[in-house]
C-alpha cells in the first residue's frame, strides 16, 4: 500500500497473514482448502462446515449477516478482549493465545474497514484490498463467496440512457429487476426507478400522476415516464457532499462511497430529481434472494445510515451488459448506451427524436433523455 | 526588481487563471462534450462474450450494419414444407391433422389481413411481400417494413426495440419477432409486477407513527 | 508557569462554585440532568435502530433536528448585537450583559453541534469530516463551510470571555488591545455563520422555497429577532435570582434592538408572502403548503397559523414605546416573539422546503416522541452548559471567585 495517503490508517501487522489467506483459493483460514481429503463429499463437507462455524447465522439475511453477527456471552467477551487487547495496541502475535484466528481476522478486517479511506482517492491495490475484505468478511460471517469487484470507468465511454415515454407500459418489469439486482432493502421497499402514470392531455404534471398505482396498465388515457437517478454531468448533489463521498466517475456515472458517507442527507436536499435514497434503518435481504454477483460502488450491501441511489447498475455496465432494468423492460421503452460513440445507438436516438430532458433550466445537464415515437 | 517580480507575480496569475479556466469550463453542455470527444469505440468491453451463445446473422438496413438473431432455427416446426408438401389451396380440405388451430389472427382487421398476406401459399418456406417477391423468414423485418415504415426507421437507428446482450459493440439487436407476435403483434393489458406498500402507507397514513 | 497555577486554582473555583448553591439551583440542575439522561435514551434508540425511529422519509429528509439546529444558530449569532455597541461602540451600559450574552452563544453553538451529530446517520464516521485526516469537500460544499464558521466562532465566543474572566478573576483590568479586535472578529464573524447556514439552503436549486435571495438576511433578521429576544429573558431571570446587577436601561437597550430586528422581519415576510401568493407559480406550493395546505394535507396549519399571529402582535406591542418600557410586558412580548420565530424559522422554514417534493409527491412529516426526546434533551444540555458558565461568570464579576482571596485564605 502506498505511504502517501490522504487519511489517517494503522496496520496491525496482519497483513501478512492475510496475503497467505488469500492466496488460498477457497479462503480458509485453518486446515486444508483441499476438503476432498476428508471422506465427506464436498457438500456435505460444506453444510457441516457452515453448522460448525456459523450454526443459526446463515439463516439471517442481509446486511446483518455481514456487520452484526449474534454472538454467544464467550464469543463476545473474546471479541471484546480482541478488540480492546488491539486498541491497547498490544502486539497481535501475543494474544493469539488468547483468540483464535477467525476472530482476530475479523476483529482486524473490522478494524481497517472502520479506518480505511475514501475509495475516491484510492489507489488501485487499496480497491483491491477493500474488496478483498469485504468478500472475507462476508464469508468469515455467512460461510458463503461473494464476488466483489472494483472495475474502474473504461476510457472513451460515457454513459447515457433514453427513455421511450410512447412506449413504456407501466408494467414496472423495470423497479422489480432493479430491486433484485441492486439488494435494496426489502423492509421499507427501497425502489430507485419510479414510474409516473400521467394522464393524457395534461402535459407532465407530475403533482397530478400516480407513481404507486396498482391497477392493469396500460390505463385508459394514461401515459408512462419512468425517473430514476439521471447521472447529472453538472450533479448538485457531488457538490453539496461535504466529505466527498459521491463523485463523478470518468464515464459519467455518479456513485456513492457507501462506507465513507456520512449520512448528513444534504445530498438528498440537492437533487432536483428525487434520485437519492436513504437507508433509514438496517437494510435487509433475504439470504436466497441476495445478489452475489457485487461492485463496490454498486449493488454490495449497505449499512444503516448511507445514502444509495441508481448507479446504472455499475456491476453490469463496466462490464459492457446493460442495466438491469434496461434488460427487464418487455417494450423496449429504456436504451442505454455511449455517448461518446457516434456509432452507438444512444446517440442515433439524440440526433434523430426529439429528445428533452427534466428540469433542464436548473443546469445540471442530466444524462438522460425522453423521447417520443 | 521590485517591478519585475510583481510583474512576475502578474504573469503567473494570468497564466494560472487561464489555465484553470480552461480545465473548468472546457464545454458548456454535456451535448459540446458529447460531440466532441466523441469517436467510435474500439475499446477493451465488447459483448462479444455475451453474445456467444446465440445464433445471429449480420444485417444491412439502410446505413446500419448490425446482428439480428437467426429465426428459422428457433420455429419448431421448421421447414415447413416438412408438411406442406403441396401448395396450400391442394392441401385444403385433405383429410389429416389439423395444425395451427391456436394461431389467432390479431392484426389489423380481416378485411386488410389475412394469412396470405404474409405467406406464400406456394412457398411455405418464405414469406411474401407485398408485392408477391420471397422474404427469408431470417429477414422477417423486411415484411413488417412494408407497413410499419416509420418503426422499421426507429428500429434501425436503435430507437425502437431491444439489445440482444449488452450496450457495448457490436450491435445486435432484437428483431420485431422476438417482441411481437406476428400474429398478433399488440402487447397485452396486465397487472403491474409489484406493487410499493410501504409508500402507500407512507403517503397516505404517513402520520401514524 | 504561574499561570497555569491561576488556571488550575480557576477550575477547582469554578467546580466548587457549580456544585454548590441554593436548593432552586440543585432542583434546576438535577431537573436538567434528568432530561438529558432522557434524551440520551432517546438516542441510544435511534442509534441502535437508525433514523427510521424519528418522523423523517425520504421524502422529507430534514426535520426537527435541522430546524433546531438552524434556529440556534441564530441565536448564537445574535450575542454579537450586545458585543458590537459594548466593544467598538462603546457603549459601557451592555458590559455586564455581554458575557451573558456570549455564553448564551456558547451554549446555542454547542447544541447546533449536538443537533447535527444528531441528524447524521453515520456518527462514528463523522472522523471523515476532519480536515486532515478525512477529506474536507472545501470549498465546494456549504456545509463544510459551516463546520468552519461554527467552530471559529465558538473559538472566539469561548476565548474572549475566558480572557476577560481569567482576567477579573486575578483581580486585573482585561486589556482592551487583546480582546477588542478579537470583539470586532466575532462581530463579523456572527453575520457570517449566519449567512452561511443561509447559504445552506438558499444554494439549492432543487427546492425553490428556499432558493430565494431574501432567505440569508431574512435569517438575519429573525436572528437579532430571537436571540435578545432570549437574552432579555434570561437577564431577566438572572436577576431575580442572583446577585448580579443589571440595569433597567440595559434591558430596554436591547428591547429596542429586539423591536427593530423584529420590524425589518415582518417586512420581510410581507414581501416573501407578496411574491409567493400575487403571482402564484409552481414554485410557490411549499408556500401554499405551508399556509393553507396542499391537496388536503395541513399538518403545518396549526403551527404556522399560531407563529404569524404571535410574531405579529409581538412587534405591534414592542412597536409601542409605552409597552416595551414595561419590563413585564416586554418579558410576554419577547417569550413569544421568541416561540413564534422558533417556530417560523425551524419547522416552517425546513420542513416545507420538501414539500411537495421535486414529483409533487406529498409525505408529511411529524417529529415522533423519541425524535422530541432527543431534542428536548438537547435543549437541556444547553441549558446546564448555559448554567455552568453563567454561575461561574457571575461569581467572577461579583468578585465571589478570586485568586488572590483563595490564596490568602489558604496560606
Amino acid at each position: 500500500m502506498s505511504d502517501n495517503k490522504k487519511w489517517y490508517s494503522l496496520d496491525l501487522g496482519q497483513n501478512k497473514q492475510k496475503e497467505a489467506t488469500a492466496s488460498c483459493g477457497c479462503g480458509k483460514t485453518e486446515g486444508s482448502c483441499n476438503s476432498q481429503k476428508t471422506e465427506l463429499s464436498a457438500d456435505e463437507f460444506y453444510e457441516a462446515a457452515i453448522n460448525a462455524s456459523i450454526g443459526e447465522e446463515r439463516h439471517r439475511d442481509g446486511f446483518e449477516q455481514v456487520f452484526d453477527v449474534k454472538m454467544d456471552r464467550r464469543t463476545a467477551f473474546r471479541k471484546l478482549t480482541a478488540s480492546l487487547l488491539i486498541g491497547a495496541g498490544a502486539v497481535s502475535t501475543s494474544c493469539s493465545a488468547v483468540i483464535d484466528n477467525k476472530t482476530k481476522e475479523k476483529a482486524q478486517i473490522d478494524w481497517e474497514e472502520q479506518f480505511k479511506g475514501n475509495y475516491k482517492l484510492m489507489t488501485d491495490e487499496e480497491k483491491q484490498g477493500t474488496i478483498n475484505r469485504l468478500m472475507r468478511s462476508y464469508e468469515l460471517r455467512t460461510g458463503k463467496n461473494i464476488s466483489m469487484t472494483a472495475e474502474n470507468a473504461e476510457e472513451d465511454v460515457l454513459f447515457g440512457y433514453a427513455f421511450n415515454i410512447s412506449k413504456c407500459q407501466g408494467y414496472m418489469n423495470c423497479v422489480s429487476a432493479c430491486v433484485e439486482e441492486n439488494n435494496q432493502d426489502r423492509n421499507s421497499q427501497m425502489q430507485y426507478i419510479r414510474i409516473h402514470e400521467m394522464k393524457d392531455g395534461q402535459g407532465f404534471k407530475f403533482d397530478n400522476a400516480d407513481d404507486n398505482y396498482y391497477h392493469e396498465v396500460p390505463a385508459e388515457g394514461h401515459f408512462y415516464m419512468g425517473t430514476q437517478c439521471f447521472h447529472c454531468d453538472n450533479p448538485p448533489c457531488v457538490e453539496v457532499c461535504p466529505v466527498q463521498a459521491t463523485w463523478k466517475e470518468e464515464d459519467g456515472l455518479v456513485v456513492i462511497d457507501y462506507d465513507w458517507c456520512v449520512g448528513c442527507r444534504y445530498c438528498m436536499a440537492a437533487c432536483p430529481y428525487d434520485g437519492r435514497r436513504f437507508n433509514w434503518s438496517k437494510p435487509e435481504v433475504p439470504e436466497n434472494e441476495i445478489n452475489k454477483n457485487q461492485h463496490y460502488l454498486g449493488n454490495r450491501m449497505r449499512k444503516k445510515g448511507v445514502m444509495e441511489k441508481c448507479t446504472f447498475c455499475v456491476q453490469r455496465s463496466r462490464k459492457g451488459k446493460n442495466p438491469a432494468c434496461v434488460e427487464a423492460c418487455p417494450t423496449g421503452a429504456r436504451i442505454f448506451g455511449n455517448l461518446l460513440d457516434p456509432n452507438s445507438t444512444i446517440r442515433w436516438v439524440l440526433a434523430n427524436k426529439k429528445v428533452f430532458r427534466l428540469k433542464e433550466d436548473l443546469g445540471t445537464e442530466p444524462k438522460f433523455w425522453y423521447f417520443m415515437d | 526588481m521590485k517591478n519585475k517580480t510583481l510583474i512576475y507575480c502578474l504573469i503567473f496569475l494570468f497564466i494560472l487563471g487561464f489555465c484553470s479556466c480552461k480545465e473548468d469550463g472546457e464545454y458548456h453542455s454535456i451535448k459540446d462534450k458529447i460531440e466532441n470527444e466523441g469517436k467510435p469505440y474500439h475499446g477493451k468491453l465488447t459483448s462479444d462474450q455475451l453474445l456467444m451463445d446465440s445464433e445471429l446473422i449480420e444485417i444491412t438496413a439502410g446505413e446500419h450494419t448490425f446482428w439480428i438473431p437467426e429465426r428459422k432455427g428457433q420455429i419448431k416446426s421448421f421447414a415447413c414444407t416438412e408438411c406442406h408438401n403441396r401448395p396450400v389451396a391442394q392441401m385444403k380440405g385433405l383429410e389429416g391433422q389439423k395444425a395451427h388451430w391456436d394461431v389467432k389472427l390479431n392484426h389489423a382487421n380481416s378485411e386488410m389481413m389475412d394469412c396470405t398476406t404474409c405467406h406464400n401459399g406456394e412457398d411455405m418456406n418464405n414469406l411474401r411481400s407485398l408485392t408477391n417477391q420471397n422474404i427469408d423468414l431470417n429477414l422477417s423485418y423486411k415484411l413488417c417494413a412494408q407497413c410499419h415504415f416509420s418503426q422499421f426507421e426507429d428500429w434501425k437507428g436503435g430507437a425502437h426495440g431491444k439489445k440482444v446482450a449488452g450496450w457495448a459493440p457490436p450491435r445486435a439487436s432484437m428483431t420485431c419477432v422476438n417482441c411481437h407476435n406476428p400474429h398478433s403483434p399488440g402487447f397485452e393489458k396486465r397487472w403491474p409486477v409489484q406493487f410499493n406498500t410501504q409508500k402507500a402507507i407512507e403517503r397516505k397514513e404517513g402520520l401514524d407513527h | 508557569m504561574g499561570r497555569f497555577k491561576v488556571l488550575k486554582s480557576l477550575v477547582i473555583d469554578s467546580l466548587d462554585t457549580i456544585t454548590k448553591g441554593s436548593k432552586k439551583y440543585h432542583i434546576w440542575m438535577g431537573f436538567l440532568t434528568l432530561v438529558m439522561l432522557i434524551g440520551m435514551y432517546c438516542y441510544s434508540i435511534q442509534l441502535d435502530e437508525g433514523l427510521s425511529v424519528t418522523g423523517m422519509s425520504d421524502r422529507v429528509s430534514w426535520g426537527l433536528y435541522i430546524s433546531n439546529f438552524t434556529f440556534l444558530v441564530g441565536v448564537a449569532a445574535a450575542a454579537v448585537m450586545l458585543v458590537m455597541p459594548t466593544y467598538v461602540l462603546k457603549d459601557i451600559d451592555f458590559k455586564q450583559a455581554v458575557l451573558i450574552g456570549e455564553g448564551l452563544a456558547v451554549a446555542a453553538l454547542i447544541m447546533c453541534l449536538a443537533f447535527v451529530v444528531a441528524d447524521m446517520g453515520g456518527p462514528s464516521v463523522l472522523w471523515h469530516m476532519i480536515p486532515g485526516i478525512g477529506v474536507f469537500n472545501f470549498p465546494n460544499s456549504m456545509l463544510t463551510w459551516d463546520v468552519i464558521v461554527l467552530n471559529g466562532y465558538l473559538f472566539i465566543n469561548i476565548s474572549i470571555p475566558f480572557y476577560i474572566l481569567f482576567r477579573h478573576y486575578q483581580g486585573k483590568e482585561a486589556q482592551k488591545k487583546v480582546y477588542v479586535p478579537g470583539a470586532v472578529l466575532s462581530v463579523f464573524w456572527a453575520v457570517g455563520i449566519h449567512l452561511v447556514t443561509a447559504f445552506l439552503y438558499q444554494g439549492l436549486q432543487a427546492r425553490p422555497f428556499w432558493n430565494n435571495a431574501l432567505l440569508g438576511p431574512r435569517f438575519l433578521a429573525s436572528a437579532f429577532a430571537a436571540g435578545p429576544a432570549l437574552i432579555i429573558l434570561v437577564l431577566a431571570v438572572i436577576r431575580s435570582f442572583t446577585a448580579f446587577r443589571i440595569e433597567d436601561k440595559t434591558i430596554k437597550k436591547i428591547a429596542m434592538i429586539v423591536t427593530v430586528a423584529a420590524q425589518i422581519n415582518l417586512i420581510m415576510l410581507a414581501s416573501e408572502l407578496f411574491k409567493e401568493f400575487y403571482a402564484p407559480t409552481h414554485h410557490s406550493e411549499s408556500a401554499y403548503y405551508l399556509f393553507f395546505g396542499l391537496h388536503g394535507k395541513n399538518a403545518l396549519l396549526p403551527w404556522i397559523w399560531t407563529a404569524i399571529p404571535l410574531n405579529i402582535l409581538a412587534t405591534v406591542i414592542l412597536t409601542f414605546g409605552k409597552f416595551r418600557n414595561n419590563l413585564k410586558v416586554l418579558y410576554f412580548c419577547c417569550f413569544i416573539l421568541f416561540a413564534a420565530i422558533w417556530i417560523e424559522k425551524g419547522f416552517g422554514l425546513i420542513v416545507p422546503g420538501f414539500i411537495p417534493g421535486p414529483y409533487g409527491k406529498i409525505v408529511e412529516y411529524l417529529p415522533t416522541k423519541i425524535e422530541i426526546g432527543v431534542t428536548i434533551g438537547i435543549w437541556a444540555l444547553g441549558a446546564f452548559v448555559f448554567t455552568i458558565l453563567a454561575k461561574t461568570a457571575i461569581g467572577i464579576e461579583l468578585g465571589e471567585l478570586r485568586y488572590k482571596n483563595k490564596n490568602s485564605s489558604d496560606s
